[in-house]
Order: structure tokens, then sequence, then C-alpha cells
């Protein structure tokens, strides 16, 4: 019984597309030898996507937190939320590229995922500059394996991923960790006459105010 | 005399009355004492009964959160559309320009959330019923993720009106024409145009694939083309 069942499920499935209304074009096939990325580099360059998306909420907590109005930080907002959106774009950017390479035609979905940022409270300016600091000296170690697996894949060094990732990220991370470093120098020097006033004429300066 | 200050202030604070002066008595009697720091508890940015009543406080949030998921989900259909295969660089586009609007809100959200005097929860969920996400998948072909984008964004518009009713109407305890008029502002107009936008595409699309689906690889492509332009 079950298998007379199953042999008319069977014909029904093969019969369907026959009279089911088609609503795509169907998929084709072209030749597959130029997409060459090996998949210890895919991995990772998946897993630093998914990183430069953490990234950006936690740059969003941030942003949250100076904006509060116990706090009233809007310079820090104001650098932390736009932190955020180049985040963002960072990841869109590493999408972009797989894409070049012939990469993305499946598990998209996977390539994301989102989760509440880890945290959300800093007892003031200089303790969530130097939070930044780490966080992008760790982006930027995390880069940094993305180039070695990718130069180091099984007879394949992936010149062009790595020269990509060393000239545009590497080169933006050590300027960005750079700008922060230098913020929390000066504000640090600020603080240790000054606590309160420092940090407020320090977040005017943030927002392009002259105090 | 500080017991009785006490008294007096948690007399206030248990009335709950909307006093105008309650900073000022903070700062009245706070000044006066042998102490180098303020706390000032009642100085702060929250008015009428925004958090303390009803959950329009608790909604902002989950809302900026929605905002959030939605934003790298659109990115991510953004993303699939424009592999070699999909290859539909129109598409791609709607999807980016929806994953844009999305995380500029987000943004926009939790700004207003801390305009409110409260503090932003990244964990926060609406009450409301969410949008199946078992299946979730954005490798969908053209009709499918158009179908979707239509879904998700009646989702975030009917989420609005819930907001803004509960702002309103529905609380008895909560009348807070703030939200009501920032919801109105940035997103009830704005959500109305890109459902109808949506709409209408799946419209045009349906009408290609109706006609024995003769037409659907040319006409795919020709929207697509079109997509490009006008997005
Ligand atoms: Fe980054």
């Amino acid at each position: 019984m079950k298998a007379i069942l199953f042999a008319v499920v069977a014909l029904l499935a093969v019969c369907a597309p026959a009279f089911a209304t088609q609503c795509h074009v169907n998929p084709v096939n072209i030749p597959k030898e130029w997409v060459t990325m090996h998949r210890s580099c895919r991995d990772s360059m998946r897993h630093q996507i998914q990183e430069e998306v953490a990234a950006s909420l936690q740059y969003l907590a941030m942003g949250a937190h100076f904006s509060k109005d116990t706090v009233n930080r809007p310079g820090f907002a104001k650098l932390f939320f736009d932190a955020a959106s180049e985040e963002r774009e960072h990841a869109m950017k590493l999408i972009e590229y797989l894409l070049m390479r012939g990469e993305l035609t499946s598990d998209v979905t996977s390539l994301i995922t989102i989760r509440p940022p880890e945290r959300n409270n800093w007892a003031n300016g200089v303790e969530a500059l130097e939070h930044a600091v780490k966080m992008e000296s760790s982006v930027t170690k995390s880069i940094r394996a993305v180039i070695s697996a990718c130069e180091s894949a099984k007879d394949f060094n992936d010149y062009h991923l790595v020269d990509y990732l060393a000239g545009e990220f590497l080169d933006e991370q050590y300027k960005g960790q750079r700008d922060l470093a230098g913020k929390a120098s000066t504000l640090k020097k600020m603080l240790e006459r000054h606590p309160a006033l420092g940090e407020f004429i320090f977040d005017k300066k943030l927002l392009g105010i002259d105090v | 005399m500080k017991v009785i200050a006490s008294v007096a202030l948690c007399l206030l604070a248990c009335v709950g009355a909307l006093a105008a002066d309650q900073c000022y008595q903070d700062v009245s009697l706070d000044c006066g004492q042998a102490s180098n720091t303020l706390a000032l508890p009642r100085c702060n940015a929250i008015y009428g009964e925004y958090g303390r009543h009803g959950n329009v406080a608790k909604e902002l949030q989950a809302y900026a959160n929605l905002h959030l998921e939605r934003s790298y989900e659109y990115l991510l259909s953004a993303a699939y559309f424009n592999n070699y295969q999909m290859n539909r660089a129109g598409f791609s586009k709607l999807f980016k320009k929806l994953s844009d609007d999305a995380w500029e809100k987000t943004i926009d959200l939790i700004k207003h959330v801390t305009m409110r005097g409260d503090v932003m929860n990244f964990a926060q969920r609406s009450i409301q019923k969410p949008v199946e996400k078992k299946n979730y998948t954005v490798e969908l072909h053209e009709l499918e993720s158009l179908a979707k984008a239509l879904d998700t964004q009646k989702e975030l518009a009917e989420r609005a009106f819930y907001i803004h009713r509960e702002a309103t109407r529905n609380s008895e305890h909560l009348h807070d024409p703030e939200v009501a008029q920032y919801l109105e502002e940035e997103f009830v107009e704005d959500q109305g145009k890109r459902i109808r936008d949506l709409a209408g595409h799946t419209s045009d699309l349906k009408q290609f694939i109706t006609n024995n689906g003769q037409d659907l690889s040319l006409a795919l492509y020709l929207f697509d083309e079109y997509l490009q332009k006008v997005v």
C-alpha cells in the first residue's frame, strides 16, 4: 500500500512541472574554471564579514550609550554611529569582492547573524576609545589571519585577494587605529587635571564645535 | 532633617504627580548637602508617562532592532542578486536601497529612544508576533523575493501603526503625541509609498508570467534593466 502511495506521489512529482506555473527562469550552467577561490580562504572571508557586522553592532551600542541624557556626549555618539556605518560598509566591500570572484551563489543566508552587542556601558569617553582601539586591533589581527589563509591555501596563493586585503583593508585599519589611539591619548592628557571639563571640551571638538 | 526630606521626596515620587519642578527640588535639596557630588535623580529627559506606563518605550527599542535585522537581511538579498548566476543588478539595487534605508532608520530610532531619556536594549523584542523566521532564506528567485520584501515592509509599516496606537488611543495611562508625530513624520508616509512600489512591481511580474510564461525570460531581463534605472 505504502509503495503504491509512494509511486503515485513520485509520478505526480515528475508530472507536476508540466502543468505548474513557472515563475522563474531555469538556472543555466556556464564554465566554472574561473571560480578559483579556495575553501579555507573563502571560509575565512565569510568569517571576516561576520566580524565586521559584529563590530558595526558594538559601535551602535557605543553610539547609544553616549546618546543617553545622563551621559550627553553627542560628539562621541556621532563618532561611534559613523564608525558603525563604516563597519557595515566594510562588510559590504568584502561581500562585493566575493561576488566579483564568482562566490556567493549559495549559502548566502548563513553569512550574517545578528547578535546583540556584548557590551553596553562605558565609564567615560576614554574607556570607550580604549575599547575601540582594542576592538580594531582584534579586527586587524583577524584580517591578517584571512590573508594568511588565502596565501597559503594548498597550491594556490590568492595573490589578488591578498593584495586587496593588505592594500585596502590593512591600510584603513592601521590609519583608523592610529586615529583612535591619538584621540585616546589627547583626551587622557586633558583629563589629568580637568576630568569633567576635559571630556566636555573634547566631545564638542568631535562635533566640530570650538568651545 | 535629611529623613524628613527623603520622606517628602518619596511621597512626591509615590504620588507620581507630573510635577514640573522635580529637578529643581533635587537641586535645592542636594546643593545644600555636605557632599562633593550631586545625584539629581530627577534631572533627566523623561517626561509624560514614557517608559512608566504602557509598552511604547519597549516597542520603540524593539522597532530599532527589527530595522537592524531587516537591514542586514536585505543586504544579503542584494548580495544574492549580484552573484554571477543571478546577475540581476536592478533587483540587487532595489534590495540595497531597502537595506540602506532600514540601517538609517535603525540609528535614528536608537537616537530617538535616548532622546526620550531611555536606554537602548539591543535584545528587546516586540510583543507582536514576528513574521515566521524558521525557513528564512534570501536565496529566492525574482518574484519570490519581491513577495518577501512586500511582506516585510508591510510588517514594518503595521508595526508603526501598532506603536502609534499604543501611544495614543489604546493605552489608558499613556498619551504620547511626541512618539505619534515622530512615527508619522519619519515612517508612515515613506512606508506607504514603498509598499505601493513593491506591490506595483509584483503586479508587473505577475502579468509577464500569466501570459503562459512565454515572455518570462526576456521580461525578467527587461524588468531588471528597468529597476536599475528607477530605484
Ligand atoms: Fe572594519
